[in-house]
Parts: structure tokens; sequence; C-alpha cells
């Protein structure tokens, strides 16, 4: 057996030696195996959904504001296309941005490059990731256009209206979101069980678990948290898929079904969910903070059991969604605690990044920005969902704007601010050049301020008593009354969105002729920053691949000259 | 670079990259099976009236697939120690004994079913069918994924090529007789 | 373990491999010979028969036990023998156990909502209704006998013919309450609240035709509340009609 199992290892070295070309032209890019390939395609189609969604925003703030208008560049919002536009939005701006970009885009391009490998351990399984990825955006963007429009039911596609045509007037689009968001949920399958074992398995000699860049483990946890609660809401889908299509009763009370079993099924993976697009964004701040306050992170390993802790605490805070919706209060009393508890390994989080920051020489470039950003703004939204935590609290402020205010306040810094924190830091090292501070800096000055801007506002109209998911306010006069308010929140999404501009012309300037990188241009310690900018196919040459030596965070070593010490450099 | 990356033959946790991947995708498929029992368990548990439903379903015939699948779980198995032993040929036969016996209880339910829509109880009739034809599915959606992929390790391992996926589909389809397992008492057994 | 020592030595020669022969792979190929398979697969197919033979003595905890409790002993063989999970790293071990401990999770935290038909201060009258309502069909059905020749099967569901009651008890109750008093659970969070059908000055104040737009258009066709629903997509004129009078005969008082 074992000489059997020699020659044919040698043969498949051999036999691999000329298979390594791949495809040519711009296949090459469709095509491609490659890690960092897999996540610009990631990372592009998310930019791209991005921005879908953020017009879909300026299309339904503009009715908001100013009810009835033609919206410029749109017509007449009728209530219908309101209802499916803001559908939309929560579900293209979580599954099919936050997610992609996040999770798949950063997860691809830095835990090879992170651990030491020269790529995902299932290249092949990888590429499928984003085929299916791909189908499904495709998909979710058909769904607007078919017969009777796109999907209304709101993103949580609750039963009985998601469950008939009759209800929801768009049958079709509603099945074709329904499958979009199955197919995203398996294109994640498939990309985290590659995530996880790459990391798991593939790391550099030497490189211990606590050598990892908190990033890394935190993508990882992320993938391991979507894997273990998506299935019920894969099941879940099948029977609402059912449900519309074939004509079963799984949701619907008149033949025995149960609607809350959707809300389970859904929230049981929709609170996760929130941590599972929190955990990168955090571990994408820990690392820029470390590395632009020149500090060891402020306990590495609290950090990371802390993680872990809310990790298995958010798999208990689920019902937390649905403290109105008709479950027994006694269950409501467990989750409420849950809930509360799960604000102490966040605000565990926070104090490590203040920590970090204490004390370190801190530069304040636009990644770093950013990184404070999210801290402050993700603060704000941990801390408003404290008040909706609380059951007695909720049931006032459940399904008002208080409510959208207080997701907006922590999805916004995961999705946006976590997003720019990341592509700014990791933009040299992608692309091979450096990108402009300065009007970096007006992106994020332009971003963040009307961001608040938007959503203060929108506290104070939920505590008012306004309601979400309404075509029109004006029929409520006490409401109506609070007119001023929503077009200042429209104005302010206006001016953000005004201010992507900049970035977009940042980008592309950047990318075409901005000064090269060198390889390591933000003096940071670890792998990623030793290979080439852009990193090589391969990443490293194969018989060149780094060995670690110590952890990741290592700045300011008082034995060394040099206030940083790479992973791979011997002792 | 070579394909398969250098990546795919390192193992810091001491478990093949393979395995490591399988044990990962049988977690995921434990939620979404484990999700739809659940829900089942919870609303036949909840609802008296199914057992008036559940008596119509035919115990012989899920007996007899549970002895399918428990057989073909035992050939694949004997493919895997086949393979340990490097007998690729003696491993492509036991899966295709495997294979067989999916095929014979993909055959035998599409009876079942035939039996059970000609006299009236279809995926619509009531929830507790619903459930039945829902969860009986996507476990025979399964088993007909996993002969298909045994059909193309079968032919690798035929020429002693990736004898090391014979385990990882052997891993996969005991996990499906595992489900089977547990869909016999849930669906045929418990009236 | 032999294991150890091949996992403590890969370290250097990462660039060995590729992906044929991985005969020599298995970790635990020393310890497969030890378990003898073909014992396990007998073992297996008599707990089968057991099982099917259970339900035969006609006790329910016997059924029960031997359903499921065999079901439990049949999985854990499989999984330990022919999975080889008892020889697998513990790694693995945690990730299976982890994935079954969220089940229970799922069904602890889901099953008092729709396992049970009550609580603590609510009640699930749909549900209960469903219960009641195939229980004595179900009796029925058990008089005409067990034998199910074609033309005995279940009488095809009703394509949902309707009915003024059921429409009231299925749309308008969430909100105008069961009573018709304006007071259902959807009603805590609307200003204005939902109109009382049980006042004659409601009656007074409108006419049949009034009500009909109402229902079919919504409140704002006839400058009332917008959150009183359209439901035309559901109703026409003439059904409309129905409930208004389902809701005049039911719930008016001294009318």
């Amino acid at each position: 057996m074992a000489d059997a199992s020699v020659t044919t290892v040698e043969g498949a070295v051999e036999h691999h030696a000329h298979e390594h070309h791949g495809p040519q032209g711009i296949l090459k890019y469709i095509w491609s195996t490659d890690h960092k390939i897999i996540a610009m395609q990631y990372l592009f189609t998310g930019l791209f959904m991005g921005l879908v969604g953020g017009l879909m925003a300026y299309v339904f703030r503009m009715q908001l504001a100013f009810p009835g208008i033609s919206v410029p560049g749109f017509g007449v919002v009728s209530p219908h296309e309101y209802n499916a536009l803001v559908t939309n939005h929560g579900s293209i701006m979580i599954f099919w941005v936050a997610m992609p970009v996040l999770i798949a885009a950063f997860g691809n391009f830095l835990i090879p490059l992170m651990v030491g490998a020269d790529d995902m351990v299932f290249p092949k399984i990888n590429r499928l990731s984003y085929q299916v990825f791909f189908v499904s955006a495709v998909l979710i963007l058909a769904s607007l256009f078919v017969e009777g429009g796109g999907f209304g039911g709101a993103w949580t596609a609750y039963p009985p209206l998601s469950a008939q045509g009759d209800y929801n007037l768009s049958s079709l689009g509603a099945t074709l979101w329904l499958i979009a968001v199955a197919l995203e949920f398996i294109a994640f399958l498939l990309g985290g069980i590659n995530f996880i074992t790459t990391m798991m398995n593939s790391r550099a000699p030497g490189m211990k678990a606590y050598d990892i860049p908190l990033v890394c483990w935190m993508i990882v946890i992320a993938s391991i948290l979507f894997m273990l609660s998506v299935g019920p809401l894969i099941a879940g889908a099948i029977m609402l898929l059912f449900d519309q299509t074939i004509g079963t009763g799984f949701f619907d009370p008149a033949r025995g079904g149960d609607p809350i079993l959707w809300q389970h099924l859904f929230w049981f993976f929709g609170h996760p969910e929130v941590y599972v697009v929190l955990l990168p964004a955090l571990g994408i701040t820990i690392d820029i903070v470390a590395t632009f306050s020149r500090k060891k992170v402020f306990g590495y390993k609290i950090m990371l059991y802390t993680v872990v802790a809310t990790g298995v605490l958010s798999f208990f805070v689920w019902a937390h969604h649905q403290f109105i919706a008709g479950i027994d209060p006694r269950m409501a009393n467990v989750f409420m605690v849950t809930t509360l508890l799960i604000s102490v390994p966040i605000a565990e989080l926070c104090f490590v990044v203040i920590a970090t920051l204490y004390g370190g020489s801190i530069t304040l470039n636009t990644p770093m920005l950013w990184a404070l950003a999210f801290m402050a703004e993700f603060l704000l939204g941990g801390v408003t969902g404290i008040f909706l935590g609380a059951t007695g609290a909720d049931i006032y402020l459940h399904d008002t704007y208080f409510v959208l205010a207080h997701f907006h306040y922590t999805f916004f810094p995961i999705a946006i601010i976590g997003t720019f924190a990341a592509l700014t830091y990791w933009f040299p090292k992608m692309f091979g050049r450096m990108m402009n501070d300065t009007l970096g800096k007006i992106h994020f000055w332009g971003t963040i301020i009307p961001f608040n801007f938007i959503f203060i506002p929108l506290f104070v109209l939920g505590l008012g008593g306004q309601h979400r998911r309404i075509y029109d306010f004006q029929n409520f006069p006490e409401l109506a009354a609070m007119q001023p308010f929503r077009v200042f929140a429209t104005m302010s999404l206006i001016v953000m969105l005004l201010f992507q501009l900049v970035f977009f012309y940042n980008f592309i300037q950047s990318l075409r002729k901005g000064p090269k990188a060198e390889r390591n241009p933000w003096k940071a310690n670890t792998l990623e920053w030793t290979t080439e900018s852009p990193p090589p196919h391969g990443n490293w040459p194969p018989d060149q691949l780094p060995r670690v030596y110590r952890g990741p965070y290592e700045y300011a070593h008082p034995d060394r000259e040099e206030d940083y010490w790479p992973q791979n450099l011997p002792a | 670079m070579s394909y398969p990356p250098i990546a795919t033959q390192r193992r810091s946790t001491g478990i093949p990259t393979g395995r490591l991947a399988v044990w990962w995708v049988l977690a995921s498929e434990v939620v979404i099976f484990g999700g739809l029992l659940a829900s089942y368990l919870m609303f036949r548990i909840g609802h008296p009236e199914w057992a008036d439903a559940a008596v119509h379903t035919n115990t012989w015939i899920g007996a007899f697939n549970t002895f399918v699948l428990l057989t073909s779980s035992f050939t694949a198995v004997l493919g895997h120690q086949a393979a340990e032993r490097g007998e690729g040929k003696l491993a492509a036969r036991y899966l295709i004994y495997t294979i067989l016996g999916a095929a014979t209880f993909v055959g035998v339910k599409s009876y079942e079913w035939w039996y059970e829509i000609s006299h009236g109880y279809t995926i619509t009739t009531n929830n507790f069918w619903s459930f039945y034809y829902t969860a009986a599915g996507l476990h025979a959606a399964h088993v007909i994924a996993g002969a298909v992929i045994m059909g193309y390790i079968a032919r690798d391992a035929a020429k002693n090529v990736n004898l090391h996926r014979v385990e990882l589909i052997g891993i996969y389809w005991h996990f499906v007789d595992v489900v089977w397992i547990f869909l016999f008492p849930l669906l045929y057994i418990a009236k | 373990m032999a294991e150890n020592i091949e996992q403590g030595g890969h370290g250097g020669d990462q660039g060995h491999g590729g992906h044929g022969g991985h005969g020599a792979e298995h970790g635990h190929g020393d310890h497969g010979h030890h378990i003898n398979y073909k014992k396990i697969y007998l073992v297996l197919l008599v707990l089968l028969v057991i099982s099917v033979a259970g339900p035969f003595l006609g006790i329910f905890w016997v059924t029960l036990l031997t359903a499921f409790g065999i079901a439990i002993v049949k999985a854990t063989l499989v999984v330990q023998n022919f999975m080889h999970l008892k020889i697998e790293r513990q790694i693995a071990k945690w990730v299976l156990a982890a994935s079954l401990l969220l089940l229970f999770l799922f069904f602890a935290g889901v099953a008092p909502d729709v396992m049970k038909h009550d609580g603590a201060g609510w009640e699930n009258l749909a549900a209960k209704a469903v219960v009641d309502a195939g229980i004595d069909s179900g009796e029925e059905h058990g008089e005409e006998g067990e034998e199910h020749d074609e033309e005995a099967e279940p009488e095809p569901e009703p394509v949902v013919a309707f009915a003024p009651d059921q429409a009231y008890s299925q749309i308008c109750s969430t909100c105008h309450g069961a009573g018709g008093r304006g007071d259902g659970a959807g009603a805590a969070a609307l200003d204005p609240k939902p109109a009382d059908f049980t006042l004659a000055e409601f009656w007074e104040t409108r006419t049949d035709a009034d009500l009909v737009k109402v229902i079919r258009e919504g409140g704002a066709s006839v400058g009332k509340s917008a959150q009183m629903a359209p439901w035309g997509a559901l109703y026409d004129e003439e059904q409309a009609q129905q409930i208004v009078d389902y809701i005049r005969n039911t719930f008016v008082q001294g009318g």
C-alpha cells in the first residue's frame, strides 16, 4: 500500500505540472479557481448589489419624504412597488452585500494569505460557490421585473403573506425571491466549508491556534455560526416553497399549519446571522486598530473566547424578534434575559479595542478612521438594542422606526463601514497600488456625518409611534406633523449617496494611477504582507511558503529596533 | 502552482482535509434534516388526529427500505475497507453494490408513493402527508445525489485513483442511512 | 499514536503529496481492522426486526421504546463503527455534538409555541379547531371501516369555499375582535381604534354600500383610517355584502 501511494503521489505532481495554466484571457477571471480572483468576483458583485440596494433606498426614501411625487430616475412609486423595494433593499443588503463582501470576499482573500497557504483547500468548490451565488444574484434582480412585481412581504417573509399569491399579489416574484435566498445559502455553505477547513487544516508550519490573526478566526467562527444556524431555515424555505407552489399548508393555520413556526425557523437563523456579519467586521477592525496603534492586541485570548461565547449565546436569543408575535410570555422572559446577557461579551469586545488603542502611537489614516467609526457607530446600535431586548419596552417599540434605526446602526457599520475599512486597508495588497488618503478622508466624513443624520431622526420618529412598512404617513395626522424629520433623513441619504462618487473616483483613479505599493506599506506583521502586492498565483513561490514563529500582533516589542515583528521572521 | 494546491495536503488538525470537510457537511446536514424533523415532531405531538393519517403508511415497505439502506451501508463500509488495503477494483465493486442498493431504495419508494398518490394521499391532503412527502423527498434527493457521486468515485477507484474518496462518500452514505433510521420510526412505526 | 507522529512531522514536508494514492492518508487505517463489520451489520438487522415487531404488542410505551430507543441504538452503531467516529479525532465529535445540541435547543425554544396549543394567557384556537375537526372526521372514517378501496379515500380538500363567518374569524377578528367589539389582538397597536360593531350608532351612521366599499377598498376609501386594509383581492362585492350581513346579524345588540 505504501509503495503504491508513493508512486501515485509522484505521478500526481508530474501530472499536474502541465495542468496549472488553466483558462486564458477573460476566462482567466471568470473561470479561475484562484482564491484571490474569486474574492474579487465576490467583492465586485457585492459592491454592485450594494449600489442597487442603495438606489432602492433612495427611491423609497423619496416616496416617504415627498409622498406621491415622481421620483427622479424612477417615476411615481406605487404602494406595491414600495413594498417590493423595501423588501428587496433589506434582502439584498444583507444577503447580497454584507455576506458576500465581508465573509466571502475578504474571507477568500485573507484566509489563505493569512495562514500562509497557496490557495483554499477546495478551489473548485470555491469556484462553484461563487457561481451559485452569481445565479442567486441574477435571480433576485430578475424577481423585480416579473409579472406582479418583486416580492413585497418584507425580508423576513412571514407567512401567510409570503405563502399565498392572493395575499402578496406577486406569486412569481415571491417564489423567485425564495429560490434566490435558498441558493445564496447554498453558496455560503460551500464557501464556509472551505474557509473552516482551510483555517483548521492548512496553516503554515509553526502556526498554532493562537497565532492566527483574529480576522481569520472571526470569519471562520462566523462561517460556523452560519452553517449551524441556517439548516432549519433551509428546511423552512423548502416548506414555504411548497406552500407557495404546490399548495401545502405548513404555515396555514386554517389547515393546521402554524405561521409562528416560520418565525422561529427564520429567527433561529436570523439572529445568529447578525453575528455572522458582525464578527468579520469586528475582526477587520481589530486588525486595523492593532496595526495603526502599533500595539499588541489587548487580550488576544480574551477576545477569542469572548467571540466564541458571543457565538454560542447568539443561538439563545432568537425569539426576542417575536415578543409581540404571540409567543408564550414565559418564553419571552427567558429570551429577554439571554438577550440582555449577550450585551456583556459585546461590551467586552469594545473594551478590548479601546484598551488596544490606549497608549498606542495612533496613525489616523483612512482605514483607521473607518475602524474607529465602526466601533463608535456600532456601540450606538448595540446600546439601542438593549431597549428592544427588554420585553416591556419592546411592546411599544416593536415594528417602529426605532427598531429600523437600531438595526441600521448595527448593520450600516458592519456592512458599509466594515467594508470600507477593509477595502482601504487591504487595497494595496489586493491591487498593488496605494489609495489616495485625502480623497479617502473626504469620502469618510461625507459618509459618516450624513449616516448619522439619516438615522437619528428615525429614532425620534420611532419613539413618536411611526410604524415600519407604511407607504404614506399623510393619513395619520400626528405622524404627518413630523414630516420635516423624514425630509431631513431623505436629504441626508442623497448627500451620502453622492459622496460615494468620491469613493468610486478614488477607487478607479488609484487602480489606474495610484503609486505602486510595496510589499508591506503599513508595516504590519501578518503573513499576507510578506508576499508581493498583489500576490502572484499561488501566493508565494511553492518552495518559499512562509513558516511562522510568533503571534500576529507583536508590535513595539521592547527587544527590537523596528516596531513590528513579522510572523515569519526567525527569532 | 500545481493542482491541487499544497493547502489541500496539509493537515494541522490531524484529520485529512477531505474527511474534515465531510464532517462539516454532515454538521450542516444534521441541522437541515433536524429542523424539518423537529418541526414535524412538534406538529405530530400537538395534533393527535395525525394518527389517523399515519395509519396509512406502509410499515412493511418502510422496513424493507430500512433493510436495503442498512445493507448498502454495510457494502459501503466494506468498500472503504478494501480501499484502505489499496484494492481499488474490489472497492469499486462494493460501491456498485451500494449504488444498486440506492436504486432499489428509490425504486421501492417510487412504487410506494405511486400507490399512495393513486389512493388519494397526496402532498396536499393534509399536513401529515405534506411532512411525509417533504421529509422523505428530501431524503430521497440525498440518496440520489449520493448514488451519482458514488458512481464517479467508483469509476476512479477501479483505476486505483482517489481511493481516499471511497471513505468520504461512505461517511456521507452512512449519514443518509442514519437519517432514514430516524425517519422510519417517525413516519412508519409510531402510529 | 502513529497519527501524532505523522502529524508532528508534516510541517517540514509540506511540498509532498498529490491527490492520488491517499490509501496511506487514512490516519486510522490500522484501527479499521478491529471492527467486525459483519457482526455490526447482523446486530443492526436484529434491531430492525425488533423495531418492526414492537408495535404488535400494542403497548404504547413499548412501541415508543422499540421505535425510537432502537433508532438511537442503530444510529449510534452506524455512526461509531461504519463512520468510524469512535476512532476519529476529538474535534469531529465536537462538531457533530454541537449540531445535535442545537437541534434540542431549537426544539426547546419552539415547542412551547408550536407543539402546545395553549399557554399562559393564550390559546391557539385555529390549531384546536383543526385537531377537533380532524378527530371527528377520523372517528367517522373509522366507523366506515379500515379497508381503503379507491372510493373510500379522503374527500378532496374543498377549494376554500367562501363562508362569511370564516372570513370574519380569519381576517376581521384580528383587529375587530372575536366579539366584534373592536378589541382584537391587533387593536392595541391601532389608533384610531377599530370599529365596535356592537354599537347601534355604528350601524346608523353607515350604509351597506359604504361598508362593502370599506371591506374591499380599505378605510381610506371613505375617509376613515387607512389601517383598515383593503381586501378586494380576496372578496368580491357579493361576498363583502355577505360579510356585512354576517357581522350585523351576529354582533348588533338589541338590533
